[in-house]
């Protein structure tokens, strides 16, 4: 039965790239001839799932093949974009085309180094019935000098997964909608080697969902002028509070502190955690590695604080640098990549939500996948990156640094009082923010 | 046999006096350049970096001191001073008692010594990654080699957060720095055993001196260049070591274990070029004093032999 199913997905996989690749030679969709004995390099951003990245290196050579473009695809692990993007841009070797998420394409647009694609943006956005509220503004806070720096393709972030079957027995049937009643719920089922609260205290991108917290507790990193950091407040206290007490609770399993990128996934996977914030992609190791909890997991928001629900987006773009030597190549495959056919086959195996308003009407998020369907709703309901601070490179920075999940570790590690955790927070993000004045 | 006389070319052209000197550099020049090329230029170049405010795709402008004095006031460098001097010098005494031990008794004559030996240098031979990666699932809290061991067996019947408690993450990393880097040390060691005339032994034995004696007046002042040579090279290649805390603990917890090159790792991470090369820049000092202090024994010791 695997065996039957793996050769008809991957026959489907293939389907779908010689499809939506020879879609393109149909007399209807005349390319340019100009395109035709050109050169093509693209560095792909490499997922977790084979499957998806086949289908994209796959799909940019038959738009090759079909238009006499030869095509050099280069898959990137995304732990190490920035440094090879930074090597090219010193060294002068950038692709024609590459994909990079909203942190990295803020920087670089700031610099002027991208195309700007401000018509290849509406176009696909008017095809395709416009683009989600929360993508088009975060696409038009990361405008370079010239325009829009790159053309979203997926969105992602974090949803809470709950292990639904333990939790049930518990009493609670509906997931979490504040943080004080996920305290709640984790601490109840919170039985050791089990423990209740996954979430990352550590110097990992994950620790980072500390900061959505914090802001759902109605605390800021900086004013509305994006300048002054105000970090030291008493909605700061709350939050603080609220962590300290889930943490002298004894409901974070030992190691969140130090956890890696992949702590919170291999404690969930491990069943050591029955509520995590993850984008998804452990659902989908669960889904082969342990049936049993993949069945047992669901999916929802992330909870609310007395300001509300602070649920960023994490987009991923596809962008052309300035110095590409076939502007006009990367142009018609950007276009290309957006088409229906490709993006719900690669939504299908990727674990990125819509960014286009008729994105949602394809098979991909017709709710037969818990995952998918979570993230259709991120993308629905997330907000904009940043918000409701303003989202701008002083912001990425201090995002980069930890400074929300170092300030909790102050709390809890060292013992240090609220009012000392948040004054050192304050001027250690102040002088981040001071380099971009 | 090849002719080395100057084509009559350049024996016209070239005065006499200048053959030999010229012909040096000629020989000299390749090695020069790639010295030059790939240690000179980088390393002045990244101190030039320091002193701008460079991030990915802009070369920035000279901002003067503007990278050290934001360092200056970050706790975490503060904290990455601190943490440096604190695991160069633990686990370099560690590692000197380790190594120094093992030496004087794989010295000895024994069964299977040869086997012993080779035993001994598989932390060296093993890939850093793979080594502090075993050492982080040793250290897990739950399921951790460790914690199994003492939870089992009844020496201590809690959990131990090893990597995640400030009063344990420091002395986890110099555990597995020891464990990784004490073969460099022993086997330095037992070559400067081997060099020490056995006659030296022989006669402290006929004047009566006992083991310690032997040891404190024979073994130690003939490995005294050793000791020196090599503590310096450890703790160079200890303060420049990035992957043991990495992969270990990020430099966390709350900056518990932050260290320099981690430091500028994260530097790097938010595309400020700048900013990390002054934190490279800023272990540069203590640095150079130490590559001076181990070439200038190393040659002592050239010459004394």
């Amino acid at each position: 039965m695997t065996t039957r199913y793996r050769l008809t997905r991957r026959a489907l996989l293939a389907g779908t790239a010689a499809g939506v690749g020879l879609g393109l030679a149909r007399p209807g969709i005349a390319q340019p001839a100009a395109l035709r004995g050109t050169t093509l390099t693209y560095w792909g951003g490499l997922i977790f799932s084979d499957a998806a990245n086949k289908l994209l290196v796959d799909t940019i050579n038959r738009w090759g093949q079909a238009n006499g473009v030869r095509t050099d695809v280069v898959m990137i692990n995304q732990n190490e974009t920035v440094q090879k993007v930074s090597a090219a841009v010193a060294s002068n070797t950038m692709p024609d085309a590459f994909d990079l998420n909203l942190d990295l394409l803020i920087v670089l647009a700031r610099q002027n180094l991208f195309a700007p694609v401000d018509d290849l943006y509406e176009k696909i956005g008017r095809a395709q019935g416009g683009w989600l509220p929360a993508i088009d503004g975060a696409t038009t806070t990361a405008r370079g000098p010239e325009g829009r720096a790159g053309v979203p393709f997926g969105a992602s972030g974090n949803m809470l997964l709950r292990r639904d079957d333990v939790l049930a027995k518990a009493g609670f049937a509906n997931p979490p909608t504040t943080w004080q009643e996920l305290v709640t719920q984790a601490a109840a089922v919170n039985k050791p080697p089990l423990f209740g609260l996954g979430l990352a205290l550590s110097n990992v991108g994950d620790g980072n969902v500390q900061v959505s917290a914090l802001q759902s507790f109605g605390g800021r990193i900086a004013d509305d002028t994006g300048r002054t950091v105000a970090i030291k407040s008493e909605a700061t206290r709350e939050y603080l509070r609220w962590v300290k007490d889930a943490w002298d609770r004894k409901i974070f399993p030992p190691g969140v502190s130090t956890w890696d990128g992949a702590g919170d996934n291999n404690s969930y996977l491990a069943g050591q955690s029955a509520f995590i914030a993850n984008t998804g992609s452990v659902g989908i190791a669960a889904k082969t590695q342990d049936p049993e909890l993949f069945a047992g997991t669901k999916y929802s928001s992330l909870p609310g604080g007395p300001k509300g629900v602070v649920s960023p987006l994490t987009i991923q773009y596809r962008a052309i640098p300035k110095a590409s030597k076939n502007v006009a190549g990367a142009r018609e495959l950007i276009e290309h990549l957006s088409q229906p056919a490709f993006m719900n086959a690669y939504f299908e195996n990727a674990i990125y939500g819509p960014v286009l308003a008729d994105q949602p009407k394809l098979k991909a998020f017709d709710g037969s996948s818990a995952i998918l369907s979570g993230l259709l709703d991120l993308a629905r309901r997330g907000t904009a990156p940043g918000a409701p601070d303003v989202y701008n490179v002083a912001y990425a920075d201090a995002w980069n640094n930890f400074v929300i999940p170092k300030m909790v570790q102050r709390v809890v590690i060292d013992n240090w009082d609220f009012d000392r955790a948040m004054d050192d927070a304050q001027r250690s993000t102040q002088a981040i923010y001071d380099k971009y004045r | 046999m090849a002719n080395t006389t100057p084509p009559a070319v350049a024996r016209a052209l070239i005065p006499p006096a200048w053959r030999t000197p010229l012909f040096a550099w000629a020989l000299v020049l390749p090695a020069l350049a790639l010295l030059v090329g790939l240690v000179a230029y980088p390393f002045l170049y990244a101190i030039y970096v320091s002193f701008t405010n460079r991030v990915i795709g802009n070369d920035g402008v000279w901002v003067g001191l503007a990278n050290y004095a934001y360092l200056a006031q970050n706790t975490a460098f503060n904290s990455a001073i601190w943490n440096t001097v604190v695991l160069v010098t633990v686990t370099g005494v560690l590692k000197f008692v380790i190594g120094l031990g093992l030496a004087l008794l794989v010295h000895q004559h024994f069964r299977f010594r040869g086997v012993f030996r080779s035993f001994l240098m598989l932390p060296w031979a093993m890939p850093a990654f793979v080594c502090f990666l075993t050492w982080r699932v040793l250290y897990q809290p739950i399921g951790g080699g460790i914690n199994l061991v003492l939870t089992q067996t009844g020496i201590y019947p809690e959990i131990i957060d090893w990597l995640g408690q400030r009063s344990t993450a420091m002395p986890a990393v110099i555990a597995a720095s020891t464990w990784r880097g004490f073969p460099f040390w022993f086997v330095s060691f037992l070559a400067g055993l081997q060099a020490i005339p056995k006659e030296l032994y022989e006669s402290a034995r006929i004047d009566g001196a006992n083991a310690w004696q032997r040891f404190r007046h024979v073994t130690l002042p003939g490995l005294k260049q050793v000791i020196i040579v090599v503590t310096l090279l450890s703790s160079i290649w200890t303060a420049n070591a990035f992957e043991h805390v990495w992969l270990l603990t990020q430099g966390g917890p709350s900056d518990a274990t932050m260290v320099f090159p981690v430091l500028a790792y994260y530097g790097m991470q938010t595309q400020r070029i700048g900013e990390a090369a002054a934190v490279s820049v800023a272990m540069l000092p203590v640095l150079l004093i130490l590559v001076f202090l181990a070439t200038s024994m190393m040659q002592k010791r050239e010459d004394e032999q």
